[in-house]
């Protein structure tokens, strides 16, 4: 199988993803609940663990790193703390629903959308700055569009919030192990991110940078504080009720170590060639539009198109009858979809990772030739 | 043996102490804090000789760790908080 659909999980991992989780199924027990040996075991992996992500995400101390399931969790956790009924937020119109749902779960609240074209990062800062003169109590940005592979401006975002003294919160789902993202120099509120796509960990696991306390989403046992009714008012044990994903954290150190071993610049420069070479080929085909921009300060390797006269839908389900693995729809995103236009069709996504080869690429663009005469 | 404990407010908060400390040198060792001294619940605490208390104070400020307090004791004869 080509597997293009790095933007919802990287399926392919590194080896000692594998071997990590393994090794602590059968060998570690839960952190804080006990003095054995295997919960000492799981105690260090998880302390290392904060401290890996620490060090690769610019976070002044180790407890400030949480861990949650997913970054939809993570997103959950930071808008409900940050978000009250009366407020006024401002969005990327590039966000996910796991933005746009829990915002609108709470009552009272203004959502404001940017709504700018593709690739346009000056415009977008722009239109952020008319935005922010109105009085905004919270931005919300996506780092990069899981639809479009779009590189939002964040780092001048979280400046212009920071002069304001506006919290932001950031959302790294498809950037963190590609991108550089230093939680303390941006001063963001949160950065939210999963441990299952650029960090090569295991699905079900997933980091919340915390530049803030922040409010508990889940209520529970911390393994500290016992006789207290409320949650501990420190991190990480406010944010962690309940037992850890240990064997998922495993992997997910195991992850970071290859990121890290590669080279986050490195992996994005991989993708984004593999990314020039799809667009190429594509554009090549007739009747396709291509999203992509040539300049890779503006997207990543995160790729959309679609093909006139046909529904994506329908693309997705042949190459899936050609073992190639891509996302045709609206991807959870529809801001996305209607800031570019695409809303009527949906578009087909590619998105590739460090495991992905131009060979794969090339064999690709051989089968949506077939599609053609299928 | 008499020892001194460092009881912290979290198990993380306690790792990193240890961490720092064992980074210049001094043995720290992480344990459950005895009910004795934990009146809140379950914590954890960092043990350290006696001989290390001042080297790992200043440590602890140095880095500005944070704790909840010191004791001196031992499982055999207990424990009573330190005033420094």
């Amino acid at each position: 199988m080509i597997y293009f659909d790095s933007a919802a999980t990287t399926m392919q991992k590194p080896r000692e993803v594998s071997r990590a989780v393994s090794e602590a199924i059968d060998h570690m027990a839960s952190i804080g609940r006990g003095d054995s040996k295997a919960s000492q075991s799981a105690a260090d992996l998880l302390f290392n663990c904060r401290q890996a992500a620490a060090d690769l995400f610019g976070v002044p101390s180790p407890e400030q790193v949480v861990f949650t399931f997913n970054a939809t969790h993570g997103l959950n956790i930071a808008i409900k703390s940050l978000v009250k009924s009366g407020h006024s937020v401002l969005i990327s119109g590039y966000e996910h629903n796991a933005v746009s749902r829990p915002l609108a779960s709470i009552p009272g609240v203004q959502v404001r959308i940017l709504n700018t074209p593709l690739f346009q990062p000056e415009v977008f800062l722009e239109q952020m700055r008319n935005e922010l003169e109105q009085g905004v109590d919270v931005v919300i940005c996506n780092h990069v569009s899981n639809v479009f592979g779009y590189i939002l401006p964040v780092e001048e975002v979280a400046s212009l919030c920071y002069d304001r003294g506006i919290p932001f919160l950031l959302d790294a789902s498809q950037s963190a192990g590609t991108l550089p993202i230093h939680l303390e120099r941006m001063h963001a509120a949160f950065v939210a991110m999963p441990g299952h796509k650029g960090l090569y960990g295991p699905q079900g696991t997933g980091l919340l940078l915390c530049g803030e306390v922040g409010e508990p989403l889940l209520y529970g046992g911390t393994g500290s504080l016992s006789f207290q009714r409320d949650m501990p008012d420190f991190l990480p044990d406010r944010l962690e009720a309940g037992t850890h994903n240990v064997a998922g954290i495993a992997g997910l150190l195991q992850g970071m170590a290859f990121v890290r071993k590669k080279g986050q610049a490195n992996i994005l420069r991989h993708e984004q060639s593999l990314k020039q070479m799809a667009a190429k080929g594509l554009r090549e085909l007739p009747g396709v539009e291509v999203f992509s921009s040539p300049d890779p300060k503006v997207q990543s390797g995160v790729l959309s198109f679609r093909i006139r006269g046909h529904d994506c839908e329908e693309v997705g389900a042949y190459l899936s009858r050609h073992q190639v693995a891509i996302r045709s729809g609206f991807h959870c995103a529809p801001l996305a979809h209607q800031s570019a236009g695409t809303a009527e069709t949906g578009t087909v996504r590619l998105s590739f990772s460090a495991f992905n080869t131009q060979q794969q690429v090339t064999r690709f663009l051989q089968i949506l030739r077939g599609f053609y005469l299928s | 043996m008499l020892h001194y404990l460092i009881m912290c407010r979290s198990l993380t908060y306690a790792q990193r102490i240890v961490q720092s400390l064992e980074r210049v040198g001094i043995r720290a060792w992480l344990i459950r804090s005895p009910v004795s001294v934990s009146p809140s619940g379950c914590s954890y605490s960092v043990k350290i000789t006696q001989k290390d208390l001042s080297h790992a104070l200043m440590i602890l400020n140095h880095f500005q760790l944070p704790y909840l307090g010191i004791y001196i004791g031992s499982p055999e004869e207990g424990y009573r908080e330190v005033d420094l």
